[in-house]
């Protein structure tokens, strides 16, 4: 086939990729490859090309074009996957991880255009989830798929689908209602308890009654539904013999409003209403404050969670896909282009060319040979092949780390926090100060002695206590955000703080699968850049592809013969030229690969000239990085072989703080090890092969280039981009937890304040209804901007 | 199943938006004659119907109720058929609906100029129309609810929360403010006396500002916006705070109108914490607004819509910050009664709710003629000069409220008012009220330059009456499927309507307890008593020449006002007062201690003509109070009614009630005479003489009585 | 005063209103995704979607 000369760069109209060929044109429109084509000419049919008018390019690429969602007629795994089926209506949610732009939404919300079997179809933009009601007699969920997967959205279905879990979770609380009527409440009792602080005039005492009746009205819902759950808990960790911070604040809450409505019955007094509102509606407010987590990013993932849901077993002749579950010992499975090996196995047939970037982080794919046992996480990404399975899913060389008592470990309560240790002492404190004032007053009056126990129990109500956590680690939270370090929970910054030693992993993790370097040895004249050039761009293979894009554009010459030996390389004839490019192995028989390295050698008419040699970059500032943290123990452990020891020397200094090929249960194991020398350890880790060590460390952070794609289960997720600032990370951190403790003297100080007046038990209801607010506000303007501060000397704003 | 075919309806947004322009036009106009009678008086044209206190209600009615009405109808239709995917509930409401409101404006027309107003300032329309805003006003909220019912769009946007909010608030506000005692076809006494009166006129006017000038607008502003400028609203959850916010906030802004007056002070605190706290959520949605913008600033530069909308939004957060600002004690006991609030409320009127009508006309018109806008010059024309007549406009009202202000405050240093004649600061001030009259001019230019823009592009367009659309149906509602909350859904709005309706007819239902316990627990003063007939009689033709507009008759407790008025006024002295008549400005001085200080002569002369007493006076000739005969027939209806609600006119008065009129005309027809005034006791002058003559002299007589 | 009785009278009860209809909105889930709708409304130019350029 004859292709013009490229002159300018096109771009694809579709995804917006370069275009490496000009063979795929639809009206005046060019495309990087067929699929992105095939898509444009679907839409187009369906007249939906509004798509390409909200946003340039909204397309993904879309190198293949096969598609394989056989298992998804199983019934067994339909079930699993919807969340609702009759014999008239199915509902599902799918996760679709390319959703992006605002045409997104639009295609995906007209998917009744392509099939009137799709009754209902809303997507969540920032949780990526396409929500589908669908006419079961009309359409089956493998064809909704394959809808999906023909207009480039293909959703990423699992076994283990977190972020429907989590969806669950936010769905039955109440929270923010709770808010709602505190917070009405609160407004509607301040405006009832002004004239009473403002002064009635005698002819107005009748508003007064009127006015105090309402308060109780309003307390009532503060009290019995918004406050309920701090009786709850109270009552719960007595009875578990806890003292928690819940034990003053209920004990507070039931005083005030004990006293409002003793008071205004009475017609003693206003009553605290407005305290007992305010209150609630603040500590209410810090705890929703506390809940920010990032719906839209997984921190729970295993293995399950991007192992395919079935795989394809060749039964005498006929393929038939098979829940992973059922996969047993001695099956033939196979596997096509970019699926994942589900469990360990030999293979059979076929060119075997795997990627296990999931696994390792290593970008660069390995090719197999007939008979080896390839362990499962890798992905094929060559042609078909065929292999038989040697281990049970669940017993592979990579999914027996689930086994581990690790991952049946309670989580979160790794470390206590500060505010639960320090509340324990407040309470007692309280307590005695609160009878010792009733003690003190009881000889000269009753009334006096109660009032003054009720009053210490009201001023020295914990709440400012409560809020400087929660404020201040959501504000360190948003700043983390906005640096791209995402933290499961706010608990984490404190965990962060407490680290004394930092386990880095090698390849994905300081290296970096982005950009690989390619270095051509030996020289190539222009002719010969051609040459290979010509060659390369016939061929699919990752390092061909690398090879084109290294060379640039240069002229292509017509091939007159082309051959690929899949895993080896390729031959081809240009002319009067012979180009022969491909490993060691494919071009001079036996050959032994030194160093480790990839490499790619050419002949052209029988002349060597020089190879490529691919290796991964490290993250530029890895240097520094490491040496921001001498402060900390760091450590590398590496499932590679040591031929990067002496490059990482310099950088992890002594040798002994390097550990090179060790399997997933060492790097585990090794993390014990430390931790049984009383070691706080951070694991940093991107790969699945990580997944124990980042589960047994004491707090695992996955390093991930697009927080979008697989990242193994953690406590954080670091985005490549940001991997230097770690050490900022850190120093920050331990800031936070300072001004944590700071804001606690603070709210003590407003206590102490409120006690001199309680103690004597004469405390007006204006002066706790000024010092509730006042110590509130301090407390939560204090850590916000204390925070920013902190921020802003760590160069994180 | 397919998705259903629909049209959207674009006749009726047409027909709201030429409203809009046609009412916007003659309310400025309007406005513009009223402006240049405070400095040329002769602009009323020797014609009671043209003079300031009659049509300065004309213009605030016309450019709130007609020109921001319509305007505001246009948005929801507009906006409401596309948001929730539907066309509006039925055709035949939209169409009731629009040439209902019409109706009203027209009636407000004619009878405004004719006299009959109520007084209560932005609520001076009359019972009978008042009924018919009622009901134009369900048919609006049955229309928009039903269209909420058989919507083919789950989520309800943000912006249809605030239109909802208006509705219902309206609703209520406008029932409880508008019970009055009808004493015939075109008059009624507000069932409220006084302070307590006082106090429902002004939450009814602060809320009127909030729901009918600021959350309508907020909601079309988070429609529009995001759809001029072709991107989300910058935090949609922040504009959802924003609304809750807002809602629980206003109601109880109110009071901070009525500072110093005899409203109890925690009353007045009350309003202004809460008018303080306002800011928050004001300026959080101002802010939410213009960072929409953030990033797309190139698009501002070259896009006239967009340049009214941030005019408008800035005009709006000016607003907002000033008049918590306004609330505070001692800028209010500065700012009150004096041209610096006119200034305000024109910044907001102008800026924000002229502004955005405008960007909404320019941005829609042209897309329901399915057509390009006629002049882009034109349109940058109107905003430049439209922006230089906010700018002419506010900036002289402020200098001259600030003068004004502190002119009518200064002492001597021997401890005398530094100008005791009230005319001399309305005579340093004039300068500004031109500059003002020419600021409205340009500003008027630039809606009739819109006009005709605007008509053009009509005419080179063709109406898309009915817009094709189409949508799924919301989801066939399946008990089985996830917990049954879509029940819920479909069930909730039908509760939240008839939740509105019975909080309107709970509203109107406790409305009725004040008036059954009439007995309000103000302090009486023994000395103050019932009007006789005659000073009934002549306050009800001060309510009709609209003296309230420019004199106030409230002394409040500053030593500046009580060295130039008077003893400072007290609750008691109103409770006869059906309705009060305090004012809201004082482009005269103070009329509450006007009794007994000058000769019934004195006050015949400067009806006829003010400048012959105080010569430079802006106040117009009110000489066909002197032709007038007064209407006596009313007399018995007024006593009666009067004493319906509670003013203890003895039994069987309302016999001898013209009797006893008749005799006190006599006597200041008798009084004028001996001034060489030759005037039948049977002409207006005489009652309105006499009512001035009565103002505030019970409490002298009190103090006569204790010396 | 009595009319104070009604006005706060009347205002709770419409904020007690506006209440309920939040709790209708936070039931119906009509806050559960507070980002989507913004971007929404900007599609429904079903017959000409207005270009970017």
């Amino acid at each position: 086939m004859t292709e013009s000369i490229f002159t300018e760069k096109t771009t694809c109209y579709h995804c917006g990729d370069e275009c490496l060929s000009t063979s795929y044109v639809v009206e005046d429109k060019n495309f990087c490859c067929l699929g992105c084509k095939s898509v444009y000419s679907i839409l187009s049919a369906n007249n939906l090309c509004s798509y390409y008018n909200f946003n340039d390019h909204p397309g993904l690429t879309r190198a293949r074009t096969d598609k394989r969602f056989d298992y998804l007629d199983e019934p067994g795994i339909v079930k699993e996957l919807v969340d609702y089926a009759d014999d008239n209506l199915t509902i599902v949610t799918l996760y679709i991880p390319h959703v992006h732009c605002s045409s997104c939404i639009w295609l995906l919300e007209k998917l009744n255009k392509f099939n009137p079997g799709i009754l209902y179809s809303r997507i969540d933009f920032l949780k990526k989830q396409l929500n589908i009601k669908y006419d079961t007699k009309q359409l089956s969920l493998k064809q909704l798929v394959e809808l999906l997967f023909d207009i480039g959205y293909e959703p990423l279905i699992s076994l283990q689908d977190v972020i429907k879990k989590q969806n669950r979770v936010n769905a039955k609380d109440n929270l923010v209602q709770r808010i709602a009527v505190a917070g009405f409440c609160f407004g509607n009792v301040m405006l009832l308890s002004f004239p009473e602080y403002l002064g009635l005039s005698a002819f107005e005492q009748a508003f007064k009654h009127f006015f105090g009746w309402l308060n109780i009205l309003f307390s009532l819902p503060v009290v019995f539904y918004s406050g309920r759950e701090y009786f709850v808990s109270a009552w719960q960790n007595l009875r578990n013999k806890v003292l928690n911070i819940d034990f003053p604040l209920a004990l507070g809450i039931a005083v005030l409003f004990a006293r409002t409505v003793i008071e205004i019955l009475t017609q003693t007094g206003a009553g605290f209403a407005d305290t007992l509102c305010g209150l609630v509606f603040f500590l209410l407010v810090g705890k929703f404050v506390q809940r920010k987590t990032y719906h839209h990013i997984s921190f729970e993932r295993d293995y399950r969670s991007f192992f395919p849901v079935a795989v394809q077993v060749a039964i005498n002749g006929t393929e038939k896909p098979v829940p992973l579950a059922d996969l047993k010992v001695g099956q033939r499975i196979i596997l096509r282009h970019n699926e994942i090996i589900p469990a360990d196995a030999i293979l059979l047939k076929g060119e075997a060319l795997i990627d296990f970037s999931f696994v390792t982080g290593e970008s660069i794919p390995v090719s197999k040979t007939l008979g080896e046992i390839i362990y499962a996480g890798g992905r094929q990404t060559s042609e078909a092949i065929e292999l038989e399975v040697v281990k049970p899913v669940s017993q592979s060389y990579l999914t027996q780390l689930w086994n581990n008592e690790a991952f049946t470990r309670q989580q979160d309560n790794r470390m206590q926090t500060f505010n639960e240790r320090v509340s324990k002492y407040f309470t007692y404190v309280l307590l005695a100060i609160a009878f010792g004032s009733l003690v003190f007053w009881l000889p000269t009056s009753l009334n006096r002695g109660l009032a003054a126990f009720t009053a210490v129990l009201i001023v020295a109500c914990p709440c400012a206590l409560a809020l400087s956590t929660p404020f201040t680690m959501a504000a360190a939270l948003s700043i983390f955000d906005k640096n791209l370090f995402y933290l499961k929970n706010t608990a984490v910054v404190e965990q962060l703080a407490k680290i004394d030693m930092i386990v880095f992993d090698k390849t994905g993790t300081i290296t970096t699968a982005a950009d690989n370097q390619i270095v051509l040895t030996g020289t190539l004249s222009a002719l010969e850049t051609e040459l290979v050039y010509s060659t390369c761009i016939n061929s699919n293979h990752p390092l061909s592809r690398m090879i084109c894009q290294y060379l640039g554009k240069v002229n292509k010459h017509e091939l007159d013969h082309y051959k690929e030996t899949p895993g080896g390389g390729i031959n081809a004839l240009i002319g009067k030229y012979d180009v022969r490019i491909g490993s060691g192995k494919f071009l001079f028989g036996e050959f032994e690969e030194t160093a480790g390295q990839t490499r790619v050698h050419m002949l052209i008419n029988g002349r060597y000239c020089g190879y490529f040699a691919f290796r991964q970059n490290y993250r530029e500032g890895l240097q520094q990085m490491v040496d921001g943290l001498s402060a900390y123990q760091t450590f590398l452990i590496s499932g590679d072989s040591d031929h990067e020891k002496n490059e990482l020397l310099p950088i992890f200094k002594a040798e002994d703080r390097m550990g090179f090929n060790q399997s997933p249960q060492k790097k585990l194991d090794f993390i014990q090890l430390l931790q049984r020398l009383k070691g706080k350890v951070i694991m940093i880790g991107d790969g699945l092969n990580d997944a124990g060590a980042l589960k047994q460390s004491s707090l695992g952070i996955a390093v991930t280039d697009n927080i979008n794609n697989f990242s193994p289960g953690c406590d954080a997720i670091l985005d490549g981009r940001s991997f230097n600032k770690l050490p900022a990370f850190l120093k920050f951190s331990k800031n936070t937890v300072t001004i944590i403790h700071c804001s606690f003297l603070i709210s003590l100080t407003y206590n102490l304040i409120g006690l001199s007046y309680a103690v004597s038990g004469n405390l007006s209801p204006l002066t706790a209804a000024i010092l509730m607010p006042l110590s509130t506000a301090t407390i939560i303007s204090f850590t916000t901007v204390a925070t920013h501060f902190a921020a802003k000397r760590r160069k994180l704003l | 199943m397919q998705p259903e075919k629909f049209y959207y309806d674009n006749k009726i947004v047409r027909n709201f938006g030429i409203a809009t322009i046609a009412w916007g036009i003659i309310g400025m106009t309007v406005g513009l004659i009223a402006a240049i009678q405070l400095f040329k008086p002769g602009m009323n044209m020797g014609n009671q119907y043209t003079t300031f206190g009659r049509i300065r209600p004309l213009h605030t009615n016309a450019v709130i109720f007609a020109f921001v009405g319509n305007a505001i109808f246009m948005g929801v239709y507009y906006s409401l058929q596309r948001l929730l995917k539907a066309r509006m509930f039925s055709n035949f409401l939209s169409n009731v609906h629009f040439w209902g409101w019409q109706l009203i404006i027209v009636s407000a027309v004619i009878t405004l100029p004719l006299g009959f107003t109520t007084s209560h300032e932005y609520a001076e329309l009359e019972w009978p129309i008042d009924i018919a805003i009622t009901i134009i006003w369900v048919v609006f909220g049955v229309n928009m609810f039903g269209t909420i019912f058989k919507r083919r769009e789950r989520h309800l946007y943000v912006a249809i929360w605030f239109y909802i909010a208006t509705f219902v608030t309206i609703a209520v506000l406008h029932i409880v403010n508008s019970f009055e005692l009808p004493v015939s076809a075109f008059k009624s006494y507000m069932v409220y006396a006084g302070v307590q009166d006082a106090l429902v006129q002004w939450w009814y006017g602060h809320n009127a500002v909030a729901f009918f000038l600021t959350t309508p607008y907020l909601g079309m502003m988070y429609y529009f916006l995001p759809k001029m400028a072709n991107r989300p609203i910058y935090s949609y959850k922040l504009s959802i705070l924003h609304f809750w916010a807002l809602i629980f906030i206003y109601i109880w802004a109110g009071p901070h109108h009525l500072l110093y007056t005899t409203l109890p002070s925690w009353a007045q605190s009350l309003g202004i914490v809460f008018s303080i706290m306002l800011i928050a959520p004001s300026w959080g949605g101002m802010i939410n607004g213009l960072l929409t913008l953030r990033g797309a600033w190139d698009k501002v530069r070259d896009d006239v819509v967009l340049k009214f909308m941030v005019v408008g939004l800035t005009a709006y957060g000016m607003a907002t910050f000033e008049g918590p600002m306004l609330s505070l004690k001692q800028v209010n006991g500065l700012a009150h009664f004096t041209d610096w609030i006119v200034a305000h409320v024109h910044v907001g009127a102008l800026g924000w709710n002229g502004f955005l009508t405008f960007a909404i006309l320019y941005w829609v018109i042209p897309r329901i003629y399915k057509t390009q806008l006629y002049s882009k010059k034109m349109a940058a024309f109107h905003f430049w000069i439209g922006t230089l007549g906010i700018l002419f406009y506010a900036i002289p009202m402020y200098w001259a409220g600030f003068t004004q202000g502190l002119m009518l405050k200064e002492f001597t240093p021997e401890g005398m008012l530094k100008y005791p004649n009230f005319l001399e600061t309305t005579l340093r001030i004039i300068p500004m009220h031109v500059m003002r009259s020419i600021g409205g001019a340009f500003y008027l230019l630039g809606v009739i330059v819109m006009a005709y823009n605007l008509a053009r592009t009509m005419m080179q367009g063709k109406l898309v009456a009915n817009e094709a659309a189409e949508s799924m149906p919301l989801e066939p509602v399946n008990a089985a499927t996830e917990s049954g909350w879509h029940r819920k859904l479909e069930r909730r709005p039908i509760q939240l309507m008839v939740a509105a309706l019975i909080v309107i007819l709970i509203g109107t239902v406790i409305e009725l307890m004040p008036t059954m316990t009439i007995s309000s627990n103000v302090p009486t003063i023994a000395s103050v008593k019932p009007y006789t007939p005659l000073e009934l009689q002549g306050r009800d033709i001060y309510i009709r020449e609209g003296c309230s507009n420019c004199h106030s008759q409230t002394v409040r407790p500053f030593r500046s006002e009580t060295e130039r008025y008077g003893e400072y006024s007290k609750a008691g002295e109103f409770v006869y007062d059906h309705p009060f008549l305090w004012g809201s400005k004082r482009t005269g001085p103070d009329l509450a201690r006007e009794g007994q200080k000058y000769g019934n002569a004195w006050h015949y002369n400067h009806m006829m003509d003010p400048r012959l007493m105080s010569p430079g006076s802006i106040m117009p000739n009110y000489d066909w109070l002197l032709t007038q005969k007064l209407d006596t027939t009313t007399t018995r209806t007024k006593i009666n009614a009067m004493r319906t609600l509670g003013v203890p006119y003895p039994a069987g008065y309302e016999n001898k009630a013209n009797a006893d009129l008749n005799k006190q005309a006599q006597g200041i027809a008798d009084n004028l005479a001996k001034d060489k005034i030759k005037v039948k006791n049977d002409k207006e002058i005489i009652a309105i003489i006499a009512y001035l003559q009565r103002l505030g002299t019970d409490i002298k007589a009190n103090k006569a009585a204790n010396k | 005063m009595n009319i104070i009785y009604f006005l706060i009278g009347c205002s709770v009860l419409l904020a007690l209103v506006f209440l309920l209809a939040f709790f209708w909105a936070q039931r119906s889930g009509q806050n559960d995704d507070l980002y989507t709708p913004s971007v929404r409304i900007l599609l429904d130019d079903e017959t000409e979607p207005q270009d970017k350029k």
